[in-house]
């Protein structure tokens, strides 16, 4: 299995993953995804924090999947979603997003912090934005998105919807 | 630590387990000169590979091991009790050094203690038998001591000095003798011992004296001298299984696990995909026997034998029988029985708790014994067997067995059992009682009934690991505990339900039976009071649980539904489901730690269909609704226990005669259309549970495909294969059969009701290969 390399963080450009979701496009480094799975077959999880989309079949093993709309707090959608997984301390994760667009190269010279005027929530999630000539990519780092740093953080955060927040 | 280092730490435990083993076994067997090479050996490795890394400590230790353990191999001395204990205590001394050099990479510093050992062990060596060659074997002990002691006594870098110059000394007789010269008398001792020892004997004899003369008796030099040090000194013990076995990593084991059920599923879509094409079938079945077969292969890489664990316990009842002043023998039996690793680790601690409890409260003392017309020595038994998909592992003393008047008593004054129901109860229900939590923790059982202490532990910890304990107790005669092991984890049977279109799985072990309640009768057969649903079963009031509101899922319009009656941890209830879908063989795989939180899932697993599923944690869901622990829960297992399958037998007819299956070996029993069956090569194949299932028996070609035939479904080991029959007769016992039958399982053949009645034992070969091995017996009962 192949673990990601960090990526080069500070000098010029790097490769990013873009993902949409409903009218926004995200971006993570590409360095960081392990697998980009097309469309799996999505088990849901009675009873699950309500961030889990649910299961997703990866390689033999069973992932835990972050479905973002719900951690955004957008409305979910019926068509089924793209899944990336991710490597963490404690095990592959998946993160499900409505598709995963192409492969961007952004420099850091367009790398913008999260403005302060953002919600502390979404503060919590996002790792601020390129913004690139043609359209703004929201950034994310798959560190703050593991299933058990949202567990601790939503449950100190007052398990309090994330809906609106940000809109 | 370098690789070198680890791999020494690794071989020398294994070789001290031996070693452990065999010191055990010597009490009893003190003449027996093989056990007394094989130990000399292990200890002998274990002193060679030190010199070379530079253990000083362990090298010492060892060497004065050594020596006492050459003059019991020659027989100088003999193998009584206080000479074992004293090589016990040098084993744990050994065992504790090399856990030292693990967690911190040195030896510790405890010279003194070391010298006291060493002089204890030297002391012994003195202690031999006056007779026959007793003048050279006085002389040369002393002899051994004195250089012994030198070296233990000798600094530290003297003898790391000698240890190091070692490895580079030449092998040859010749230009071995000038060096031990230049070594003193301090180190000729030990070194010329080693040198010896490196020789083939023809060559030892003119070179060296006492010591040359010893390793020359020894059975193996030949193997150890051509043993190049310290690269594999496991390999010297024991050189026959040396180039044939190998050490995997258990990750890369679970991860080829994994891929292949990847593969399973792949060839699960191919056979999908292909399935009309006339070109792609054959290769298709073909692929689906080979990743059976592949799958089977890789769990067996899985296993080891359960001696693994079982080596420590003759120990174990020494240590106790010593403390305790009771004479106890443990006898094992099946040590070779295959175990998945993981559940070898997962029995370990309840077997120790039994055997324990054995020894300490089963077995009476001596003088009772005597009394009772036993003999003074007590016996512990430890059998492990395989039957069917499982393997039984019992403990048996034939100690004084438990009280059941003072079972009952303490399980009516803990609350346990109202005393109507306690009066109730059979002898074999009372004893059962020592397994509900809360029973134990009474501290006063210990002394009054003598057993019962932590059973509770021992029973959540078989089942967990989804297995079963019973308890067979005759006063006067004895106890038996009865473990009943899966022979994987990493592979149960489940049945799977659905609710609300999702799939979910329980483990077979939990459940009892199934009811299946029509849209109508939920409304008058399931009763409310306030808001718990029960349902009557045979008079009997369950508690009902709703898993779609336990999994607070939508509610749906009144339908038929399925009710799994399901007894978890002594926790009897109905969980009621939508619909029954097929019971199947799931693999288990871990949830992340956020949805474990949840509590309600064991898990979750991939179907053959390629959908996950997740599987229920029955205790959990019983526990988190309030279902109280019901005496009553016992008793439908144990019925169930008392009439298992082991003694039953389905009656078919065959195509050519009567055949008799094992009842537990069978899932169940189809009737397809004749269509269904096709042909794949020379065999034929029925497509089952999404699964190419093997068939045998005979099927006419010809006739109408429509036709229905039946398909008996069996388990074997961890597949399934079907047997053609022309019709079900009757379910037998098995008495009748057994004492007519022949004592070899796959060739059985028996009498019943004046008919010859071939018997098919399918999971019997589980052990020994693929399903074929099963087609073949089938062949035969066809013959």
């Amino acid at each position: 299995m192949t673990s990601a390399t960090s990526a080069p963080v500070q000098e010029g450009t790097q490769q990013v993953c873009s993902l949409r979701l409903g009218e926004t496009l995200f971006a993570v480094p590409i360095a960081r995804v392990l697998e980009i799975l097309g469309k799996p077959a999505i088990q849901p999880v009675p009873l699950a924090p309500d961030f889990v989309g649910g299961l997703v079949h990866y390689r033999g093993e069973v992932l835990t999947a972050i479905s973002l709309r719900r951690l955004l707090g957008m409305e979910p959608t019926p068509s089924p979603g793209d899944v990336l997984v991710f490597e963490s301390a404690q095990g592959p994760f998946g993160l499900v997003v409505d598709s995963v667009g192409e492969v961007l190269s952004v420099s850091a010279a367009e790398h913008e912090p999260n403005p302060s005027t953002l919600d502390s929530r979404w503060q919590a999630l996002l790792a601020g934005a390129w913004k690139r000539a043609d359209r703004l990519l929201v950034a994310l780092d798959s560190e703050r998105l593991e299933p058990h740093r949202l567990a601790t953080s939503l449950a100190d955060a007052g398990k309090g919807s994330l809906a609106g927040a940000g809109e | 630590m370098d690789d070198l280092t680890r791999e020494f730490l690794l071989e020398s435990q294994e070789g001290l387990d031996r070693m452990e083993q065999g010191l055990t076994e010597l009490e009893s067997r003190p003449c027996d000169a093989e056990l007394l090479a094989g130990i000399f050996r292990s200890v002998h490795t274990i002193k060679g590979t030190t010199g070379f890394l530079g253990f000083p400590r362990l090298e010492a230790l060892s060497h004065a091991g050594e020596n006492l353990l050459g003059m019991l191999r020659d027989g100088r001395i003999a193998a009584d009790a206080e000479v074992v204990s004293g090589l016990l205590a040098l084993l744990d001394r050994l065992r504790g050094i090399l856990r030292s050099i693990e967690s911190s990479g040195g030896e510790g510093d405890a010279g003194l203690e070391d010298r006291v050992m060493i002089a204890r062990l030297e002391a012994l060596q003195r202690g031999g038998p006056a007779s026959g060659p007793a003048a050279k074997a006085a002389a040369e002990g002393g002899g051994e001591a004195v250089a012994a002691r030198v070296a233990a006594a000798a600094d530290r870098p003297a003898v790391r000095a000698a240890a190091k110059s070692r490895p580079r000394r030449p092998r040859s007789a010749p230009r071995i003798a000038p060096l031990r010269n230049q070594c003193g008398a301090g180190e000729a001792g030990p070194q010329g011992n080693e040198a010896a020892d490196r020789r083939a004997p023809e060559e030892a004899e003119p070179a060296s004296g006492s010591a040359g003369a010893q390793s020359a008796r020894s059975p193996r030099p030949e193997a150890q001298a051509e043993m190049p040090g310290a690269a594999s000194p496991g390999a010297a013990a024991e050189p026959a299984n040396a180039d044939s076995t190998l050490r995997v990593a258990i990750e890369l084991l679970n991860r080829i696990m994994n891929l292949v059920g990847e593969l399973v599923l792949t060839r699960n879509q191919i056979l999908q995909a292909t399935g009309a094409d006339a070109q792609f079938a054959p290769l298709g079945r073909r692929l689906d026997m080979v990743t059976a077969d592949l799958r089977e292969a890789v769990m067996r890489a899985r296993m080891q034998p359960v001696g693994h664990v079982f080596s420590r316990f003759p120990r174990l009842v020494r240590d106790l029988s010593h403390s305790l002043g009771k004479p106890v023998r443990l006898e094992l039996e099946g040590q070779e029985t295959e175990l998945d690793k993981s559940l070898l680790e997962a029995i370990r601690d309840p077997l120790t708790h039994a055997i324990r409890n054995a020894v300490d409260h089963g077995i009476e003392s001596a003088a009772v014994r005597s009394a009772a017309g036993k003999p003074a020595e007590g016996l512990v038994r430890l059998r492990a067997r395989h039957e069917n998909s499982h393997v039984i592992v019992e403990v048996q003393d034939d100690g004084a067995g438990m009280n059941t008047e003072r079972i009952r008593a303490k399980a009516i004054d803990r609350g346990l059992v109202p005393a109507a129901r306690a009066a109730q109860m059979s002898e074999r229900e009372v004893l059962q009682l020592v397994f509900l939590p809360g029973f134990s923790t009474a501290d006063a059982v210990t002394s009054v009934s003598g057993r019962g202490v932590g059973m509770d532990v021992v029973r959540t910890n078989v089942e967990r690991i989804g297995g079963k304990v019973e308890i067979d107790s005759h006063p006067g005669r004895g106890t038996t505990l009865r473990l009943r092991i899966p022979l994987t984890l990493a592979i149960i049977p489940a049945l799977i339900v659905r609710v609300r279109g999702q799939k979910f799985a329980i483990p077979q072990p939990a459940l009892i039976e199934l009811v299946h309640l029509s849209a109508e009768e939920i409304g008058t057969r399931v009763e409310w009071l306030e808001n718990a649903a029960l349902y009557r079963l045979r008079g009997r009031l369950l508690p009902l649980l709703f898993l779609d509101r336990v999994l607070r899922q939508p509610a749906r319009e009144a339908a038929d539904c399925d009710i799994a009656i399901l007894n978890a941890d002594g926790r009897r209830f109905g969980l009621v489901v939508d619909e029954v879908a097929d019971p199947e063989e799931i693999v288990v795989k871990p949830l992340g730690a956020v949805l474990r939180e949840i509590g309600y899932y064991a898990g979750a697993t991939i179907l053959g269909n390629g959908e996950m599923a997740l599987i229920l944690h029955p205790g959990a869901i019983a526990q988190s609704a309030g279902v109280s622990l019901s005496e009553e829960g016992l008793e439908p297992e144990m019925d169930r226990a008392a009439m298992s399958g082991r003694d039953n037998f389905l009656l078919v007819e065959t195509g050519s005669g009567q055949a008799a299956v094992p009842l537990e070996t069978v899932v169940r029993i189809e009737r397809i259309p004749r269509s269904r069956i096709e042909r794949a090569g020379s065999r034929l194949v029925l497509r089952f549970n999404e699964e190419l299932l093997p068939l045998d028996g005979a099927v006419e070609a010809a006739g109408d495909p429509e036709a229905q035939t039946t398909v008996i479904v069996c388990r074997d080991g961890s597949r399934q294969v079907g047997l053609v029959v022309t019709r079900v007769l009757d379910i037998a016992p098995g008495g009748a059969l057994r004492e007519a039958g022949s004592s070899a399982p796959s060739a059985g053949v028996a009498l019943f009701r004046d008919r010859v009645t071939d018997i098919v034992q399918p999971a019997l070969n589980a052990a020994a290969g693929s399903g074929d091995n099963c087609l073949r017996v089938f062949a035969e009962a066809q013959r």
